[in-house]
């Protein structure tokens, strides 16, 4: 028996934990949107400035999901797994360092090392000193059977907690998705983890 | 339960067979050539690159034909079969608004695949990480069969970004030697049947007995100085496999050339009292493929099972790394028994498995 132990939404100037919304901004852009949420979390993390808009979603969703539930962090440092996915890799960030090297630019290094999805992976782990398994997917869809399956191979192999992620960004659009299943249900939600469940916490608050 | 691993093939500028890159790579030639101003500011650039220009999706085709017509008959259609794809960038040459799920979908459509193929897409652990997760789907009963087929193609994407990083090396890559100066791009395809059925095979199949993950939670573009992740990842897989360091025969290691990757890997197999055994790496034959690379060395890592032979690190010449390990200078006939295989990439990820012959 595994539970979803917290979880978030984010999409653009609204975030919501547990269902329960805890941020809305007025900001103008997706990027002003992601700098405000870190000013709202009080955080201290120069990196962040440094790192692509997918990799920034992704840092602070996990940021305000151990603010809200600081009980997350309360495992040894391999107990937890990563396991993120979305369905177009780092898209964003491939076309803006194609763009940096055409019409008599040079290739940007810090754009091209966020080509890679599981980069963000890095950024979490490193921010948190997590060294379990990581995996990033990429698939049309969020894909409920894929981790219902996946999640409980990892916490039947060698985790005690994986924490998933479905995440998409571009220029219009910020979609996140943050859940944390664990093996005991650390903040008493009473959320199993199944696979109808997964679906109804995936499209709660989809407009 | 065991999980079978088998019916590998690689498609590389040595050739398009697994036999065919094995006999290759044992006359120490490589597929590395120099290409005329093709880098960025019109260098010449090293790279095993195939003759005409090849698409992603060609190879993922041919790559999964391949390793099809080494299993039985209309497995590939069974609801019970999966196919892994790993790939980094994919078609991002030509497609870069969908450089991956449009050759993916394609794929499903044109091999009618019952089940959605899953696209791993984790730096240059990739590979590895896709026969983990197959290995981990068999064990756990999802899937019955899964083939993995892993795939990159060179690009000016790809190779512009390393040479912004100083990453590319001005000769062939030389992994582990003193005089590495980093890496040589490579492009191809390398795929193998994963199974727990040994039946499917029309060839002899061997034993994919564990393999796990782990971050080094250090930084995104440098390895652990203290090879962390590596070590943890190859600890765990040791441990879920029930074997101890001397246990494996032969390791084919990551080696990428560049002088802060090898350094680590070294650290790490000393740290693990595991820098006696003979190691390899095969990028001065293939370049670095990326998310090609795992499949490619476990297919040649297969070879090695079945003809008993540990394959020499071409470019290797002199120790180059603070921890002495035993890096092949010629080819070894040997018995080999157990392999353990590993890559490390961006993002502080790293791999490990453990691939071995039938008791």
């Amino acid at each position: 028996m595994s539970y979803i132990s917290t979880y978030c939404h984010i999409s653009l100037n609204q975030c919501f934990v547990d269902g329960k919304q805890t941020h809305q901004f007025n900001s103008l852009s997706i990027d002003q949107f992601l700098k405000d949420l870190y000013t709202a979390l009080s955080l201290d993390y120069p990196k962040f400035y440094k790192m692509d808009r997918l990799t920034k979603l992704a840092f602070i969703g996990t940021e305000l999901l151990k603010k809200e539930h600081p009980e997350i962090t309360m495992y040894n440092d391999n107990e937890i797994a990563l396991l993120f996915g979305n369905n177009n890799s780092s898209a964003l960030t491939d076309i803006n360092f194609k763009e940096s090297y055409q019409n008599g630019g040079s290739p940007s290094p810090s754009l091209f090392v966020y080509t890679l999805p599981n980069i963000l992976l890095g950024e979490i782990a490193i921010r948190n000193k997590w060294y379990g398994e990581n995996m990033f997917i990429v698939n049309e869809n969020f894909d409920s059977v894929y981790f219902i399956n996946y999640v409980n191979i990892l916490l039947n192999k060698n985790a005690e907690a994986v924490f998933c992620g479905w995440l998409n960004v571009n220029d219009e659009m910020v979609e996140a998705f943050l859940f944390f299943v664990s093996k005991k249900d650390i903040i008493q939600l009473n959320l199993p983890f199944e696979k109808s469940k997964l679906i109804e916490l995936y499209q709660e608050n989809k407009l | 339960m065991i999980t079978y691993i088998g019916a590998e093939n690689i498609i590389s500028p040595l050739g398009v067979t697994s036999q065919e890159n094995f006999n290759k790579i044992k006359q120490a030639k490589t597929g590395i050539a120099c290409y005329q101003e093709v880098g960025f500011g019109k260098e010449n650039i090293y790279l095993s690159k195939f003759k005409t220009q090849t698409n992603f999706y060609d190879l993922i085709v041919s790559c999964l034909q391949a390793v099809i017509a080494e299993s039985i008959t209309n497995l590939i259609f069974d609801k019970k079969t999966l196919v892994i794809i790993s790939t980094t960038k994919a078609d991002i040459q030509e497609n870069i608004a969908s450089p991956i799920l449009f050759s993916v979908n394609k794929l499903k459509q044109e091999f009618n695949l019952y089940n959605t193929p899953i696209v791993v897409s984790n730096a240059c652990i990739s590979g590895v990480l896709a026969m983990n997760t197959a290995n981990n789907y068999l064990k756990a009963g999802v899937y019955e069969n899964v083939f993995i087929i892993g795939a990159d193609v060179i690009s000016d994407f790809v190779l512009f970004g390393f040479q912004s990083l100083f990453a590319i090396s001005e000769m062939p890559c030389q992994p582990f030697d003193k005089n590495r100066k980093g890496i040589t791009l490579g492009e191809g395809a390398g795929g193998v049947l994963m199974s727990i059925n040994k039946n499917v095979y029309k060839s002899i199949c061997f034993e994919f007995v564990e393999g796990t993950s782990s971050n080094d939670a250090n930084h995104i573009s440098g390895p652990s100085r203290t090879g962390e992740g590596l070590f943890r990842s190859i600890t765990n897989t040791l441990e879920l496999a029930n074997l101890n360091p001397s246990d494996i025969d032969f390791i084919s290691a990551h080696g990428t050339g560049t002088t802060f990757n090898d350094e680590m890997e070294a650290i790490a197999f000393g740290r693990l009292k595991m820098n006696k055994i003979p190691l390899n790496s095969l990028k001065g034959y293939f370049g670095h493929t990326l998310g090609a690379a795992g499949l490619i060395e476990m297919a040649i890592c297969i070879q090695s099972l079945r003809n008993n032979i540990a394959i020499k690190s071409l470019g290797y010449h002199h120790q180059g790394t603070s921890e002495k390990i035993n890096v092949t200078t010629q080819n070894i006939n040997m018995e080999i028994n157990t392999i353990l295989k590993t890559a490390s990439g961006f993002g502080g990820c790293n791999a490990s498995a453990i691939i071995r012959k039938l008791k």
